[in-house]
């Protein structure tokens, strides 16, 4: 075999390598994605201001995420900035959290466990307590 | 002086570098609306390719540049070792001169793109709650990103493969041009 097409083959392996693991990586998507449930959830929203004060939000929904129980959540206000990921939360009810001013950020906690997705892919289910806490 | 890196600079090797920085820059601007497809990935390898050791001086100005703009956050020390170690692997293999080589590698890299930046999480998961508990956050933050790690190596390995001669191409014609003054 020559030297051009023993190189060949190994690009050829190579692809044929990044194809399987595109394959794998996909299939594991699909077996541990965050799985959701549909129908109508009771939750609770707690949010947790840079005074320790406490605003508890009781609400049915049917939202399937984080992002859209919040905004269905009458009184509860948010905003921040939209990225690739997703919004990156920075105000809640008015309080500003900025950690390149004062290392402040708001954590998202769902049944005291540190949520481990952002607003839009963190799965709402039945039961499920948020705490939105003002963290420094 | 000890026998470190060796780089001296002239004014093209300068410039070149001034240069890559700003189209890193430019580029990730633009490309920023699209989910992880980027040419910052292109780029650090074709001027791994270009520069050689120089590539030192573009990366640190890249890294820097980005936590002025955005904030230094977690995903920015995830930026501290990503691009670095992207940029060392196309080094190793700067004599490689097939454009699908180096769609694969750049393919590669967007497909393991989440799984570097979950490091982080993975630690601090494990200062928070051992071992177990870190390992479990790294992994679902690693998961739930997939599809983007997808597009990122979809979106990789397309342009790779797309740009790399024309691009390589044009920058030897520039430098043969600036250095020598032949057309």
């Amino acid at each position: 075999m020559t030297e051009a097409k023993k190189k060949d083959k190994k690009l050829m392996i190579g692809l044929a390598v990044l194809a399987a693991l595109v394959a794998v990586f996909a299939i594991l998507f699909i077996l541990f994605r965050p799985g959701t449930t549909q129908g109508a959830k009771s939750i609770t929203i707690e949010v947790v201001d840079n005074h320790g004060d406490s605003t508890m939000y009781d609400l049915q929904t049917d939202a399937e995420y984080l992002r859209q129980a919040m905004e269905e959540a009458q009184g509860l206000e948010f905003s921040g900035s939209e990225s690739e990921y997703g919004m990156m939360v920075d105000t809640v009810n008015g309080v500003t959290a900025d950690w390149n001013v004062d290392q402040s950020y708001w954590g998202f906690f769902v049944n005291g466990e540190y949520c481990n997705y952002g607003i839009e892919t963190q799965p709402v289910t039945d039961g499920d307590a948020f705490q939105i806490i003002y963290s420094k | 002086m000890g026998k470190g890196i060796k780089l001296k600079n002239t004014t093209y090797d300068i410039a070149m570098t001034g240069m890559a920085i700003a189209l890193i820059e430019v580029c990730k601007g633009a490309m920023m609306g699209l989910p992880n497809i980027e040419l910052t990935s292109f780029w650090i390898i074709l001027f791994t390719i270009l520069l050689g050791k120089k590539i030192c001086f573009v990366i640190p100005a890249f890294i820097l540049i980005e936590g002025c703009m955005f904030g230094f956050g977690i995903w920015w020390v995830m930026y501290l070792y990503a691009w670095p170690l992207l940029a060392l692997t196309a080094w190793i293999f700067r004599r490689q001169e097939h454009a699908l080589f180096w769609a694969v590698l750049s393919g590669l890299y967007g497909l393991f793109f989440g799984a570097l930046c979950a490091i982080p999480y993975v630690i601090n998961g494990c200062f928070n709650g051992g071992l177990r508990s870190g390992l479990y956050a790294g992994f679902t933050w690693w998961v739930a990103g997939i599809p983007y790690d997808l597009l990122h190596c979809v979106g990789n390995f397309t342009l790779m493969l797309v740009l790399y001669r024309p691009v390589k191409k044009a920058f030897s014609l520039l430098r043969r041009f600036l250095l020598t003054g032949a057309d």
